[in-house]
């Protein structure tokens, strides 16, 4: 019984805490600017991500270490070091971002600039990690999150063209501004296959205190989780493309945005559109601020856990201290979120194979997995999707900054 | 750093400070009017908060003056903008002015201003489609 | 026993399993009729950035003698004390005698305690 509520919940938090302002911003502006083409980006990055989490979950409930515990222990300090480097780097522009989305909606429901909302959200996000447990952020923020389903909702009574929907699931070339479409596939990527996904779930599965027997169970809730994640990704893109594309407008900006699901829902629509952003922003800032605490700890040796008083875990608590109150400070500065939300999904784009090539020798190490290690069909999914969201980062990334 | 590489940094650098294309800003432009379209329609409808409204139609009004101010130095030679420059004009006023009526809570006149953008924005859209097809050639 | 699969950088637990960080070096002595052997553990940071380049090394023990703690020296722990080696290192030691979680103590005590909500890391 206890693993069948389990079960549930876990599909259910991994449903509410898949959109954040990373995965909405991309989807908008693919859906404003080329219709239903860049549908397939989001397909292959939730299939990409499916075959991730499930292995992250797996690696934890097998050898009961996180990854990072493991890839300390198998690569050494230098190399890790190269690793925390990049992975800390681009995930701290992600919670910049995450920082600025929960700002923006502040901004759309009280007409008070994000800039002044920056510090009192980094305290908030900073309390709720200071005084709450692991439970609590996992559980609780991805709940409230589940109001993005309304995304899904609008897409549906929108009542788009299916099969041109399903022709969007296959690659195609625009006919016009090929770099931009080019950037926009990388950032969906980016925004997709995010690294801190993998090092939270993998910690919260040892904080769990998963064992073999979790194995089935965390199948089910990659799979299901991640699938009905990735429908909300193309739910709003199919909105923007209904709603945005007709008129013109490309989401450029946050306000222009929040316009998607007004015309759908004429009482609700903007409120809904609000309140899906400030949860879904506010679970990935706790979840981002963890998974790079996770990753200093676990990586040093270091107490951790969000069950325990900040006290018994000094450094840990440190780390996610200092780490939000930095953030805030771009958005003091008035740094556009938007503009550091798609740098923060390319650059995202550039280093997985950072993070994702250590972590493929791992599940395929017998010391770590034994007999639960990769199949080709795992390792093969994850390297294809990975080179080419590194190759296609490498072009475009330049293009599009080259091209303004 | 070998002075070649140092010889091809000015290059690159100006390659990155490239300005839009006249066609990528008409795409901008019509990007704007449309979101101020959008915008009057949901504050006709009583859908989204008068401060939010007020806030996004200035955005937009700084917007289309920012473009626009760089826009007739990147049009091809032979195009007569005078029709264009007039629409851009006047609907730029206009979206200033509706930002205004939204604090007044005028709704007639907001949406009088909103019907005349609609038809600017014809206006806009023709003449982009004929820089792009001009810049094709 | 493979010294770099099994020892360098694994975790460090003391007898009641609270971390104590992570292998960062060993202190193998070697004599002229006697078998190499490890004498000591070593952790924390001079020994860790000290992998990456000798000069950080140096510029963390300097570092680590201005601010913090204070140590002057590497925390070295006896080979004798290891118990098991496992998942982990058991040792046969406690922490805070060790030196191991000074940095712990010392940003428990300064920073994390001055913080309301922050509680206490001497408390049971």
């Amino acid at each position: 019984m206890k693993k069948i509520l389990q079960l549930t919940l876990g599909i259910i938090t991994s449903v509410g805490g898949f959109l954040e302002i990373g995965s909405v911003t991309t989807a908008a502006q693919a859906g404003a600017s080329f219709g239903y083409q860049l549908l397939w980006a989001i397909l292959l990055g939730t299939i990409c991500l499916i075959f991730l989490i499930e292995m992250s979950g797996r690696l934890s409930a097998v050898s009961k270490h996180t990854i990072v515990d493991a890839m300390r222990e198998r690569f050494g300090f230098p190399f890790f070091f190269f690793v925390l480097i990049g992975i800390v780097i681009v995930a701290f522009l992600v919670l910049v971002a995450e920082l600025g989305g929960i700002g923006f909606a502040l901004q759309i429901l009280t007409g008070v600039g994000f800039p002044i909302w920056a510090l009192p959200v980094s305290l908030i996000v900073w309390l709720m990690m200071w005084k709450g447990t692991f439970s609590l952020i996992e559980n609780g923020a991805s709940l409230l999150g589940l109001i993005t389903i309304s995304f899904a909702i609008a897409a549906w009574k929108l009542n788009p063209d299916w099969s041109q929907v399903g022709s969007g699931m296959l690659p195609s070339m625009p006919g016009s501004d090929k770099a931009k479409y080019g950037f926009l596939a990388v950032s969906i990527l980016g925004a997709s296959i995010s690294p801190y996904l993998m090092y939270f779930y993998s910690s919260g599965a040892i904080e769990d205190e998963w064992d073999r027997s979790y194995i089935g169970m965390n199948r089910i809730i990659s799979t299901f989780g991640m699938t009905f994640g990735g429908f909300l990704s193309m739910a709003v893109l199919i909105v923007c493309a209904l709603a945005f594309r007709p008129a013109g407008v490309q989401v450029d900006t946050f306000p222009q945005a929040a316009l998607m699901m007004t015309t759908i829902f004429p009482k609700w629509g903007f409120y809904l559109f609000a309140f899906s952003m400030l949860f879904a922003c506010f679970g990935a800032a706790l979840e981002i601020s963890l998974a790079i605490a996770y990753f200093f700890a676990q990586g040093f040796g270091w107490n951790w856990s969000e069950d325990l008083e900040p006290s018994k875990d000094a450094r840990f608590a440190f780390v996610y201290t200092i780490i939000i109150l930095i953030a805030a400070i771009p958005l003091i500065l008035r740094v556009d979120p938007i503009k550091v939300t798609m740098l923060s999904m390319a650059l995202t784009s550039a280093t997985l194979p950072l993070a994702i090539g250590p972590f493929l020798f791992l599940m395929n190490d017998p010391i770590y997995l034994g007999k639960y290690r990769n199949g080709w069909i795992s390792n093969s999914v994850v390297a294809i999707v990975i080179i080419i969201s590194f190759v296609l980062s490498i072009i475009s990334i330049p293009l599009q900054i080259v091209g303004g | 750093m070998s002075a070649k590489r140092l010889a091809v940094l000015p290059l690159f650098l100006a390659l990155a400070c490239k300005s839009p294309s006249a066609t990528e800003q008409m795409d901008s432009i019509i990007s704007w009017l449309g979101t101020a379209g959008l915008t009057g329609e949901a504050w006709l409808r009583h859908t989204t908060p008068d401060k939010y409204t007020r806030q996004t139609l200035e955005l937009t009004h700084d917007s289309l003056i920012d473009i626009s101010s760089g826009l007739f130095k990147a049009l091809p030679s032979g195009i007569d903008s005078a029709s264009v420059d007039s629409a851009l004009t006047r609907s730029t006023q206009h979206i200033g002015l509706m930002a205004k009526l939204v604090e007044q809570k005028n709704s007639p006149a907001f949406r009088a201003l909103l019907d005349s953008l609609q038809s600017d924005e014809k206006v806009v859209k023709q003449f982009a489609d004929s820089i792009e097809a001009k810049e094709d050639q | 026993m493979d010294l770099i699969r099994d020892v360098l950088d694994k975790k460090l637990v003391d007898r009641e399993d609270c971390a104590m960080g992570r292998a960062s070096g060993l202190v193998i002595q070697f004599g002229e009729n006697t078998q190499p052997h490890i004498t000591h553990i070593l952790i924390g940071g001079p020994s860790l950035w000290a992998r990456i380049h000798p000069a950080l090394g140096n510029l963390s023990t300097k570092l680590s003698q201005l601010w913090g703690p204070k140590k002057k020296e590497h925390t070295r722990i006896p080979w004798s004390r290891v118990e098991t080696i496992g998942k982990e290192i058991k040792l046969d030691i406690e922490a805070k005698e060790s030196g191991a979680i000074d940095w712990e103590i010392w940003i428990a005590r300064h920073i994390i305690e001055r913080l309301p909500g922050g509680g206490s890391e001497e408390e049971e």
